[in-house]
């Protein structure tokens, strides 16, 4: 039976087209274009890799609003085999718990899974929490910060990489990844496999699909609630100015004030 | 050992009490995010008048603990097993669940490292607790005792102050490098609780396979830094802020795009994407002072900035400017450095001596 590998990949506002609205402090979503998360990606690739290696069957999953069937199509024009939107305005407003929760019934409906591989964040919630999230509901073990992931009878080997090191970890499916951004290089998108993909279309999964009730998904299901945003503004600092002709007074006064010593301990 | 379970149901916050952190470890010792955890622990539960309790994992706990008391803990809470030497996802985030469930803290703090958000997603779906990532700001209101976690949002440019009011524990994780180690107490006080634990072989399925140490920059650790930024046209800036650095023992720091041009190595970079540093002293050179580079370096003590455009935003965050070009500042200033120490080196000894 062959390998099934589940992707998930979300929808991000363009990172360097953010706009704030002044007033709100809210995202100005009507100015910004939505792409694929980056991470995701390579998520994807990693899938794809995999595939093409032992030929596995690859799902891409999303939950987000409707107009992320660009994602889901370029998913599949990429070499994805099926793409799920997980759609509803009940799923609207998600904190990473019921984001997680959601995903996890999604996998769960789906029914059977090896590998299911996630972006190691995304590029505007930027928690990295959801992948670790739907590892625990469904019970499986997890690999994060991944890079260089392989697959290899019924094991997934990848490697972490840590703020000190480089972890090389292999672990029995079924297993949740989370891979690095810019961990591989993404294949492209074909014309031909684009016709094919509009062609034959996504899935639309609503919450009856699912099969949760609506107070456990969204803002009802979130545990956390952002109460204001306020705009980081540093305090200024003094500023005081020097140059070539009295640099050597600045160094008196660096070793004075001990903002320089003789000898760093 | 979740299962798809509902977050509402919530939870009695008044049977909920005390700050809990975990302190992350390597090779049975703790490291330095660990320290900050305790650091910013301490300071919550004391504007409430609680404990701070350290859980430690590992597989010979004796020195960390005694070492997580000495920096104000109230309570260790310890697993040891030699299987528990090393992170792994599994038998951390099963234990850690379990004392979580079974002492039922207010606010559980995790350092916001790679293994800290590995573990933390899970325990708050394991205990169906809120959980707010990567927080540079971390306070709590005295009279609710909810948590007031904020985190840079929109690339920095704004902070969020994220709450969770119905779902106990409260938690959150922390950036590293943002929050000081605190000092040591003379007489420290603490419980030290420490449990054998046999672990579930069903909970040893990862294997480790190896582990290739990297010698990584510590930037967090460093007391002086001398930072370049693309104001340096071309690689071989570096090697000039190098040999200054070496004069006034500095670490070298970069910001992002020097590293994206391969002008130095990404360990090297401060920043949001980068580490977050808090020296003594700073020196900017030909760095423009972009909010991403800002959030990484703001904390330092004292700040000297060098950039040839009398505008530059770096200024605005600087104690020292120099308007001037980096090639004919930077040398100036290592002479300058050479001169004043050769001036006072018999002066320092002399002031050891009788000391
Ligand atoms: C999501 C995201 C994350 C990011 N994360 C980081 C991060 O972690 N760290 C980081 O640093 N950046 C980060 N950035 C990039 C950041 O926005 C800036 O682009 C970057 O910090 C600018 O680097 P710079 O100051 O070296 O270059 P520039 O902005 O190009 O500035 C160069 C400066 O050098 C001055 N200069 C030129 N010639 C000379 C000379 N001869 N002598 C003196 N001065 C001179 C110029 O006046 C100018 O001010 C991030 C960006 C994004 C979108
Ligand atoms: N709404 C979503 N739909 C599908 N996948 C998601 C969603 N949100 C997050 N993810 C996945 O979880 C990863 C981490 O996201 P985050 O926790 O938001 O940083 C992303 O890279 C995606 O792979």
């Amino acid at each position: 039976m062959a390998v099934e590998i589940i992707v998930m990949v979300k929808q991000v506002p363009d990172s360097q087209e953010v706009v704030i609205d002044p007033v709100t402090m809210n995202l100005n979503r009507s100015m910004t274009r939505n792409v694929t998360n980056r991470a995701d990606e390579n998520a994807l690739e990693a899938a794809l890799s995999i595939k093409d290696k032992i030929g596995a069957n690859v799902t891409v999953i999303s939950m987000g609003p409707p107009q992320a069937e660009t994602t889901m199509i370029e998913c599949l024009a990429r070499g994805a085999d099926r793409a799920i939107l997980v759609s509803d305005r009940f799923f609207g407003g998600a904190d990473t718990y019921p984001t997680g929760l959601t995903l996890a019934a999604t996998i769960s409906k789906i029914g059977k899974y090896d590998i299911i591989i996630a972006g190691e964040e995304s590029s505007d919630s930027s928690t990295g929490h959801v992948g670790p999230g739907v590892a625990e509901f469904l019970d499986i073990d997890q690999i994060t910060y991944a890079s260089n992931v392989d697959y290899e009878d019924g094991y997934v080997i990848g490697e972490r990489e840590l703020e000190d090191g480089t972890e090389v970890v292999k672990v029995p499916t079924p297993v949740l990844v989370t891979v690095l951004l810019n961990s591989n290089d993404p294949r492209r998108q074909t014309l031909r496999r684009k016709i094919d993909a509009i062609r034959k279309g996504f899935e639309v999964w609503n919450i009856e699909k699912v099969g949760l009730p609506p107070e456990w998904v969204g803002v009802r299901g979130s545990p956390t609630i952002v109460r204001r945003m306020r705009s980081i503004k540093e305090k200024e600092r003094a500023g005081k100015k020097y140059d070539l002709t009295n640099l050597g007074e600045l160094v008196k006064e660096l070793y004075e004030k001990k903002v320089l010593k003789m000898e760093e301990e | 050992m979740a299962g798809i379970i509902n977050a509402t149901p919530v939870a009695d916050p008044q049977q909920y009490k005390n700050v809990f952190v975990f302190l992350e470890t390597r090779e049975d010792k703790l490291l330095r995010p660990a320290l900050e955890m305790i650091g910013v622990g301490k300071t919550i539960a004391n504007k409430v008048n609680e404990k701070l309790y350290c859980i430690i994992l590992g597989s010979d706990l004796k020195d960390m603990a005694d070492e997580a008391v000495s920096y104000g803990c109230d309570v260790v809470l310890g697993a040891e097993s030699p299987d528990l030497k090393t992170f792994r996802t599994m038998p951390y985030s099963h234990i850690v669940s379990n004392f979580v469930k079974s002492e039922k803290p207010n606010i559980f703090l995790i350092p916001a490292t790679r293994n800290g958000r590995d573990l933390a997603s899970r325990i708050a779906v394991s205990c169906q607790a809120g959980v707010t990532a990567d927080c540079t700001e971390i306070d709590i209101e005295t009279d609710t005792r909810i948590l007031l976690a904020n985190r840079p949002t929109y690339g920095e440019s704004m902070l969020a102050e994220i709450l969770c009011k119905r779902h106990r524990p409260q938690m959150a994780t922390a950036r590293p490098g943002i929050f000081p180690i605190p000092e040591k107490l003379k007489s420290p006080k603490g419980e030290i609780r420490i449990n054998k634990v046999k672990i579930d072989k069903s909970l040893l399925k990862k294997e480790i396979l190896e582990f290739r140490k990297k010698e990584a920059i510590d930037l967090t650790a460093a007391k002086v830094i001398v930072a370049g930024g693309m104001g340096l046209g071309k690689p071989e800036g570096f090697k000039m802020l190098g040999d200054l650095s070496n004069e006034i023992g500095g670490v070298i720091g970069a910001t992002r795009p020097t590293a994206d041009m391969g002008w130095i190595t990404r360990d090297h970079q401060v920043g949001q994407t980068g580490q977050t540093v808090r020296p003594r002293f700073y020196l900017a050179a030909g760095i423009s002072g972009k909010i991403q580079h800002i959030m990484g370096m703001k904390n330092s003590e004292t700040i000297l900035s060098i950039n040839n455009d009398p505008q530059a935003e770096i200024f605005k965050y600087s104690d020292y400017v120099i308007v001037d070009d980096v090639y004919k500042v930077v040398p100036a200033l290592l002479e300058e450095i050479r001169k004043y120490k050769k001036e006072h080196v018999g002066i320092a000894v002399e002031n050891r001596e009788s000391s």
